[in-house]
């Protein structure tokens, strides 16, 4: 080799060096600044009500039907199970869910508060209207208090008094209790001279210009919304977390660049059953645009949180006025639904056509309730704005899961959160906590009926109790349910022994429980009304107690 | 790495507490339930098999520029600054006008110009007309055309004078009569300078007659369309009217009446429109005729809003005088959608101007039916027959000269104006397909 051949190799060497040192140096350095930031960074997901139409009603709806594992499972009916629930068929707290009334029966004025971290805008000053947003004719501000805290303000549209406002603040108080993040909504009474516009306010005019918010344009605004007998503004107002804000989260897959998001989100329990608490909570515009991600700092720690934001198409309201008479029962754009109505050349009337027909096309319930009734309600068929894959694939248990979880609710419960809509006239607030109560329990005799009951396992050392909870709450007689039981050996492949009882408890053989092991126990419930067999629960079983339970899906 | 890193800490953590959570429960003989204890440990899996994963490579392609313009879209309130701008044009005078043309993939735009509006002169002469158009379909065809007027003169007079210039830049002719044939496919260029003056009244707001006398010079351009032959070689032998093109006077008499609840998607009324013409060529043209032309269509609601069934009759006869003539550019045509700005009457199986002669009766039977509707926005499917005739002679009307187009459509409007229609027709000579932003009756 030449000399001049061994010094290109030396200046290559050199420079391989300095590239290595750099590449190190900054592998380090952001290791470096990750811990010394102590927060999480990751690329922000943003999504809007466009691309979510796009990709949930064109894109997932057509390159779905390209995914064989999904066509598989369709042609063998097999289901596709949650991936984060525990051993114990429940879904621990993450950073999507936490358990609340489902691990421990909150009290009625928790209920009605529910997240709370202020009572609300602190008005010993004026509101700083710091931003705006005309969507319609209709506006929306954002203000910052005397605490220097900020809110979002939503109003109801003229003969539409409580109803937006009313629907998204007992909405808030349902998810929250039901275990979801939001952020804090409370109800706000104000005067017109409680605001003052901040000098470098701005607003966001329907006109699709960012202008200067001016008081005149202010006045204006305030102009078309409706005032209460005192002359008072009626807003729900959004405390605006204080937090990391990562954009919106998906309900399909996971965040691959944050760490602790491990399962694809529509694999997780909690975000399939969304679909279903929709449903209670006519939630038709629960969607992934209406999601917050935030990193929040919690007992030291920073964390991400993922937060539902929006409610004001909850209940009978839209963000316009009463809810249109289809929505709920068909996506934006429903194929299935149009695909029917071609096919019988317009002689088939839709579930909502045939409601609307039936309340002579008016709606049967007062302006600050809209149209929420359950007349023609399907918990099988109700239909949020977009087609989410997590809300299709719920299993049994994922129902059974969502049931059990909105069977907690008393009707108490249900009337102390709706109290947080603080209607005017008692009637609308009875209206709505009616319906709710209703609902609730077509949806949960509906997925109990369809899943195995069969609950609250206890084992006292020879005897495992359990509850059925679709005889608890009345939707089954105790007289004609039978409980089949099969105790599996110890490498469970061969029965034991199997019973049947009418009780919902019996005594457990020691012999059953092997020495290092556990008894595998399959409970069945079948009804004399319906002569069909429930799927299988499967409870896992050693001398100390009840070690786990899995629901077939 | 670091996120890696991140990755395996939180699942080590993960399966450690549980493991804690389980030792510290079993010491207590009670268990949380709702600890993150899972028969395996949490693993991040992939939304689909490798093989429908690949497939779906090609169509992430289009998700992610779609999404980024989407988001951007909303973003910057692009759709809401658009839609401003149309409706701020609109106001100002100025109403932005743009459609599907027959003859060319390119679709028309254009404008119309409310001259009061523009002058801001409007409120202060409301029932003044001023009114310009201009429209150009790249390939097809360029119009402009103004209006100059009155209206509201003692109760429902109006009086207008008008003025258009229209060139066509593919005009086709497969002959005249019944009996023509696709392949003996021509075409021509037309201009037409057309004055005149209307003056009517109308006795109601659905109700108007009117008397139009107007002047029309029209040039005729032979093979103006690539691949198509020259009317001239291929029609030598037969006499074709106006083939020089001519200068044409008509006297014109027309009542129109109109109850549809809407003119782009009515869904019940009629409407009803009754016209008498007399044309007289000028100079050394020898055009003489009337024209008598009826064209009526009734939307029946069978039942429901949802279910319309619609009847339209369409006829039109050209009445040779003093052994005067019809131009053939003058006489009806079927064949098309029937659409603007088309002149070729509704025979959706058949190209544009399929079929030309003296006169012409066509039915036009659509059941409409609305199979979505969201909000604002409707999807209406349509099934139709349409069954034509295009004669020379009332004497020589004859069943197996009718011409039938069967098909089905699919409309979708917002607020009851149309946003898209796509249609496929099919009769003996094929199929046919349409995409338009408007419907024809």
């Amino acid at each position: 080799m030449d000399k001049g051949m061994k010094q290109k190799m030396n200046g290559k060497k050199i420079w391989f060096g300095v590239v290595l040192g750099i590449f190190w140096g900054w592998i380090l350095s952001s290791g470096a600044i990750l811990l010394a930031d102590e927060s999480i960074k990751f690329k922000q997901n943003e999504t809007t009500f466009y691309r979510d139409l796009f990709d949930q009603s064109l894109y997932y709806e057509g390159v779905n039907q390209l995914d064989f594992g999904r066509w598989g499972r369709k042609l063998f009916g097999k289901a596709s199970p949650s991936q984060n629930v525990n051993i114990f068929d429940e879904v621990p707290d993450s950073g999507f869910f936490t358990n609340r009334q489902g691990r421990e029966r909150l009290s009625p004025e928790a209920l009605e508060k529910g997240y709370q971290e202020t009572p609300g805008p602190y008005l010993s000053r004026p509101l700083q209207v710091i931003a705006a947003e005309q969507r319609g004719i209709y506006p929306r501000f954002w203000v910052k208090d005397a605490r220097g805290d900020e809110y979002l303000m939503e109003f109801d549209p003229q003969g539409n008094m409580e109803l937006v406002t009313g629907a998204e603040t007992i909405a808030s108080r349902f998810y929250y209790a039901l275990g979801y993040n939001v952020p804090q909504f409370t109800i706000l009474s104000i005067k017109p001279d409680q605001f003052q516009v901040a000098p470098e306010a701005t607003t966001w005019e329907d006109t699709g210009f960012n202008k200067t918010l001016s008081q005149k344009r202010f006045e204006e605004y305030l102009m078309v919304l409706p005032q209460n007998n005192e002359g008072l503004y009626r807003a729900s107002t959004c405390k605006v977390m204080k937090g990391d804000y990562h954009g919106t989260f998906s309900f399909e897959s996971r965040k691959k660049n944050d760490s602790t998001d491990i399962v694809n989100h529509r694999d997780r329990r909690e975000i399939r059953a969304l679909g279903i608490f929709a449903a209670w909570l006519n939630h038709y515009d629960l969607r992934e645009s209406n999601t917050l991600d935030i990193s929040i700092e919690e007992n030291g720690q920073i964390v991400t949180k993922h937060y539902l934001a929006d409610f004001n198409g909850a209940l009978g309201s839209m963000q316009e006025g009463p809810k249109k008479p289809m929505l709920g029962y068909e996506h934006t754009i429903d194929y299935e639904e149009t695909f029917k109505s071609v096919l019988a050349l317009g002689f088939r009337e839709k579930p909502w056509q045939k409601k609307w027909r039936l309340t002579d096309k008016k709606i049967p319930t007062s302006p600050a309730v809209g149209y929420f009734t359950n007349e023609l309600f399907d918990p099988a068929r109700y239909k949020t704005e977009f087609p989410y894959e997590a809300f299709r694939r719920v299993t049994r248990a994922d129902g059974a899961w969502a049931a059990k979880l909105l069977m907690s609710f008393s009707d108490e419960d249900i009337r102390a959160m709706v109290k947080a809509g603080q209607y005017s006239d008692a009637k609308d607030a009875d209206t709505i906590a009616k319906t709710l109560i209703e609902r609730r329990d077509i949806i949960a005799r509906y997925w109990l009926s369809r899943a195995n009951p069969l609950d609250k396992f206890s084992f006292s050392g020879e005897r495992l109790s359990f509850k059925d909870l679709t005889v608890e709450h009345g939707f089954a007689s105790k007289e004609g349910t039978v409980y089949h039981i099969e105790v599996m050996s110890a490498g469970r492949k061969e029965k034991v022994v199997q019973f049947e009882t009418k009780e919902p408890a019996f005594n457990i053989q020691p012999e059953w429980i092997p020495a290092n092991g556990e008894a595998k126990i399959l409970l069945r419930v079948r009804r004399a009304s319906t002569e069909k067999t429930s799927p299988a629960v499967t409870v896992l079983l050693n001398a100390a107690g009840v070690q786990g339970i899995h629901r077939e899906d | 790495m670091a996120l890696r890193s991140l990755r395996k800490i939180s699942v080590f953590s993960v399966l450690f507490f549980g493991l804690v959570a389980t030792v510290y429960a079993g010491e207590k003989g009670q268990k949380d339930l709702y600890a993150p204890v899972y028969t395996e440990p949490l693993t991040s899996k992939s939304l689909k098999d490798p093989i429908s994963s690949l497939i779906e490579l090609p169509f992430k392609l289009i998700k992610w520029p779609m999404d980024k313009g989407l988001a951007f879209t909303e973003e910057h309130r692009l759709d809401k600054k658009a839609k401003w701008l149309y409706q701020r044009a609109t106001e100002e005078g100025v109403k932005p006008l743009f459609g599907g043309s027959e003859t060319t993939l390119i679709p028309f735009y254009g404008a119309e110009f409310n001259l009061m509006a523009l002058t801001k002169q409007k409120e202060k002469y409301p029932d003044l007309i001023a009114t310009t158009t201009i429209l150009h379909g790249p390939k097809s065809f360029f119009l402009v055309g103004s209006e100059l007027g009155a209206q509201q003169i003692f109760g429902g007079g109006h009086v207008s004078g008008f003025f258009q210039y229209d060139v066509r830049e593919k005009e086709l002719f497969y002959g005249i009569g019944p009996k023509s044939s696709r392949g003996d496919g021509t075409s021509y260029k037309m201009k037409t300078t057309q004055v005149g003056t209307v003056a009517g009244f109308s006795f109601s707001p659905t109700i108007d007659l009117s008397g139009v006398f107007s002047y029309k010079s029209v040039g005729i351009t032979n093979r103006a369309y690539d691949g198509l032959g020259d009317i001239r070689n291929s029609f030598v032998s037969k006499n074709i009217p106006g083939l020089n093109g001519e200068d044409l006077l008509n006297y014109e008499m027309v009542l129109n009446r109109d109850t549809r609840d809407s003119q782009d998607q009515a869904t019940k009324g009629s409407y009803q429109r009754l016209s008498f013409k007399f044309t007289d060529g000028t100079g050394s043209s020898s055009a003489r005729y009337f024209t008598y032309l009826l064209d009526a269509a009734k939307y029946f609601q069978l039942a429901s809003p949802r279910r319309i069934f619609v009847a339209r009759f369409f006829t039109e006869f050209n009445q040779e005088i003093n052994h005067g003539n019809v131009p053939f550019f003058e006489m009806v045509k079927l064949g098309s959608s029937g659409t603007f700005p088309l002149r070729s009457q509704t025979s959706r199986a058949y190209g544009y101007n399929r079929f030309y002669g003296n006169g012409a009766m066509l039915l036009n039977l659509e059941y409409r039916y609305t199979v979505m509707q969201y909000k604002e926005f409707k999807l209406n499917t349509a099934l139709f027959v349409d069954e034509g005739q295009i004669f020379n002679d009332f004497g020589k009307i004859c069943m197996k000269y009718f011409r039938e187009s069967y098909g089905a459509g699919f409309y979708l409007s917002y607020t009851k104006n149309t946003l898209l229609a796509f249609s496929v027709a099919h009769g003996n000579e094929g199929t046919r397909f349409y995409l338009d932003n408007k419907i024809a009756f």
